[in-house]
């Protein structure tokens, strides 16, 4: 095997696990904000609309603590 | 003093904001010079023929662009991170002494990187690899600027009171990481001085010069592979991660869809390194290269266009603010521009539309529109909405900033619209054979028949300089307008008439 | 997992380097391996050659100048031969330009000669009228920097096996051997035996005298570098 096939064997590889992982994530994107203690991803805008150093976090960093 | 409340430190912030404008000014300037040069060749001897050496054109087209990518652009990026940062991950510049820190040293050693490369330039000192013409002691001190970048995206992370990090963020960590690989590697060099003869000699000529690791056809692809994604991530990632926070934050309306944001992300990350082989088409790299470049360009519209309609459909139902704010009219504008030109881009990769537009100008025109268009009227939007937010001030005036929209705007139509009819006249040009299958125009030819474009062009790129000097008065003059309320700066920005 | 990679931002930068890592690793890296060969006839730079191609680099001739002829008629029509990867394989940089305000010069050498170039980078209008080229004057009068070409031909020969002083195959079937110094003082003598040839075809005097004083203008060098260029 040369290096030219090595090279479209992971071309090949590689183009079937992003699309496997892009599709994933699109499914993960839509069906977890259905799911009981699923995260809505639109609320993440927040973090822009209510960036005063006074406003709470969209998810404080001590969330993972209490978990 | 310890009951003072925590406000965000915009300290570093308000250094990139005048770099941005005072090497804006200089990159633009001397591009409006070389255009004009171009259509009036006496101009290369402004200064007089004493100075020609370093008023000629060729000694200027370095220092045009870099002054626009590593000057103006870069400058904008981090200005926009050092103030978008804070914000996005609710934390303050003012907590940690080791970051303040960093972002001073980032700043100082900045600008004794700017000098270093403006005087290399202007002394012919260049290794002529586009975008990279630094030499290595240069490109040595590029490394450590873009290491304190990291330093302080990385540690402004490490101590947010945000756990998730907001999109903006996500780009400008694409932005360092991006840059860091392409630069290292692109730049890959051997001092010159290394080199010792039979005797043992070595040290000859000037310390500073190298020779490239790569040769010829491989070098090329390097350098283009570097050159297509510098421009990634110079021009539209850390572009993208400006208009995902300054177009929300400006008009109040939440982005049109995150989710959407998040997919356009991981798609341009993926498929914009692929299209490098665009720039390189018919020459001597691999075939398969070159149509990988051709075939991953035309996918690339998909996640650039994700990008462009999800912050033009946050504005769904608000469009009367685009009347309203000329802050708006900017963004809007910019992501319009931005979709132009990504779809333009694809069409030139082509290869049969290449084979034509290759080495003509309608190159330059694809280049510019979206410099001009996107970048140029992102960042000063960017800063138009910093500005009354870092110096606590209103906006000078309202009324100068619609002149100066409407001025740049006309200013990019005629760069753009000159630059394509000249660059497929001469790419047509070229191809022309007689009757008897004999070239049909010696090369003089095509370059006397550009002579009207060139200076419309001038005109156009004349247009947006002094449209980006009114935009620097603007600013300046916000340094002492009327003191604003913490209440004014929730969304639209406040503007004097 | 998407969720907890977007929370990490350790595992998430390493996520996006190797999404674009991935194109550099599979596209670029592996033809290294594979670097191209020069074709027969394709010799290393002389010390004078490489003089002007520093004089070309720090000018950015490059800026308004391709070296690249595509594999179409018109352009094997104006310029001659399309390019071949192995004509490259001593050119540290490429020097193919990404815009040609000015014609391609990868074969300059075959149909224009010292004194053409000499009329033209004094003032390009004067032999091709309309020219928008700017006058390279300085060049006339700068000297050129022998010691920094000498210091890349060690280089070159030491870190990438340039084949200097060695017999090296020309089309004809014979071979050629391109010199360099062992010294900084023989590198300077041969610069100067090929700027003694090119000057005895130029027309400026101070050029001339310049050459027979012992130093060596940038034009010459320039000169010595487009003539080359075949």
């Amino acid at each position: 095997m040369n290096i030219a096939e090595l090279q479209a064997y992971g071309y090949f590889a590689l183009v079937v696990f992003l699309v496997i992982a892009l599709y994933s994530y699109i499914y993960h994107l839509y069906s977890t904000d259905k799911k009981v203690g699923g995260h809505d991803y639109e609320k993440f805008s927040n973090m822009a609309l209510h960036d005063d150093l006074g406003d709470a976090p969209v998810s404080p960093i001590s969330d993972d603590k209490e978990k | 003093m310890e009951n003072r409340p925590l406000e965000y430190d915009y300290t570093v912030a308000k250094m990139f904001m005048f770099t941005t404008v005072a090497l804006g000014i200089v990159g633009m300037l001397i591009g409006v010079i070389l255009a004009f040069q171009l259509a009036f060749p006496e101009l290369n001897l402004v200064l007089g023929e004493g100075l020609a050496e370093y008023t000629n054109y060729s000694r200027l087209r370095p220092l045009h662009t870099d002054a626009v990518i590593f000057g103006f652009t870069l400058s904008g990026i981090w200005a926009t991170w050092y103030y978008v940062g804070q914000r996005v991950l609710k934390v303050s510049m003012a907590e940690s002494k080791f970051l303040m820190f960093i972002g001073k040293l980032h700043f100082a050693l900045y600008l004794v990187g700017v000098v270093a490369v403006v005087a290399s330039l202007f002394l012919g000192i260049t290794t002529s690899k586009e975008y990279a013409e630094f030499e290595w002691p240069i490109d040595i001190a590029i490394v450590v600027v873009w290491v304190l970048f990291g330093v302080s995206i990385f540690g402004l992370i490490g101590i947010r009171r945000e756990k998730s990090l907001y999109i903006s963020v996500w780009y400008y960590i694409a932005s360092f990481l991006g840059i860091a690989m392409l630069y290292l590697f692109n730049n890959m060099e051997i001092p010159t001085m290394l080199g010792a003869n039979a005797a043992g000699e070595s040290g000859f000529g000037n310390w500073w010069h190298s020779v490239s690791m790569y040769a010829g056809t491989n070098d090329a692809l390097v350098e283009w592979w570097y050159g297509h994604n510098a421009v990634a991530f110079g021009f539209t990632v850390p572009i993208v991660a400006m208009i995902y926070y300054f177009l929300p934050k400006e008009s109040g309306q939440a982005i049109y869809s995150y989710k959407l944001s998040l997919l356009s992300f991981w798609g341009l990350m993926f498929v914009y390194l692929w299209a490098g082989g665009h720039h390189l088409l018919y020459s001597t790299v691999p075939d398969w290269m070159q149509t990988m470049g051709s075939v991953f360009s035309v996918i690339l519209i998909l996640p650039s266009w994700g990008s462009a309609i999800n912050m033009l459909l946050t504005m769904k139902g608000e469009w009367q603010q685009v009347a309203a704010s000329p802050l708006i009219k900017f963004m809007v504008l910019g992501s319009t521009f931005y979709m132009f030109s990504t779809l333009e881009g694809p069409i030139q990769a082509i290869k049969s539309v290449n084979a034509i537009a290759h080495f003509t100008d309608w190159i330059v025109g694809h280049v510019h529109d979206g410099t001009l268009g996107w970048v140029g009227f992102m960042i000063m939007a960017a800063l138009y909405h910093m500005a009354p937010r870092v110096f606590k001030r209103e906006i000078y005036s309202k009324s100068l900033m619609v002149t100066q929209f409407w001025i740049q705007t006309l200013g990019v139509v005629l760069y753009f619209t000159s630059m394509w009819i000249a660059g497929i006249t001469q790419g047509m040009m070229w191809r022309a054979h007689d009757e008897f299958g004999n070239l049909a125009y010696s090369f003089i030819d095509t370059v006397t028949v550009l002579h009207p474009y060139y200076t419309i062009r001038g005109v156009g790129g004349l247009l947006y300089l002094v449209g980006f000097l009114m935009f620097a008065y603007n600013i300046y003059k916000t340094m002492s307008a009327r003191p604003v309320e913490e209440s004014e700066l929730q969304n639209a920005s406040p503007m004097g008439a | 997992m998407f969720h907890w990679l977007e929370k990490h931002p350790f595992f998430f930068a390493v996520g996006i380097f190797v999404t674009i890592a991935f194109a550099g690793l599979v596209e670029i890296l592996p033809n290294f391996a594979q670097a191209s060969r020069p074709v027969i006839g394709t010799t290393p730079y002389s010390t004078l050659e490489l003089t002007g191609r520093h004089v070309y680099i720090k000018n950015s001739c490059n800026a308004c100048h391709s070296q690249l002829v595509r594999p179409f008629k018109s352009e094997t029509d104006r310029y001659g031969h399309y390019s071949l990867s192995g004509e490259y394989a001593y050119d540290r940089p490429f020097l193919w330009g990404s815009k040609r305000t000015g014609p391609d010069l990868m074969r300059v050498g075959n149909y224009r000669t010292t004194d053409w170039h000499e009329n033209h980078m004094k003032n390009p209008a004067s032999v091709v009228p309309g020219s928008i080229m700017p006058a390279y004057k300085w060049m006339f009068t700068n000297k050129a920097d022998v010691e920094t070409a000498y210091a890349e031909q060690l280089t070159v020969a030491q870190f990438f096996s340039v084949p200097y002083n060695k017999e090296v195959p020309m089309k004809d079937g014979s071979t050629k051997v391109v010199k360099m110094g062992a010294s900084i003082a023989e590198a300077n003598e041969l610069a100067l035996a090929e700027a003694k040839v090119i000057a005895a075809n130029m027309k400026d005097q101070d050029v001339k005298d310049a050459v027979a004083k012992g130093e060596i203008p940038e034009i010459v060098a320039l000169i010595a570098y487009m003539n080359s260029l075949k």
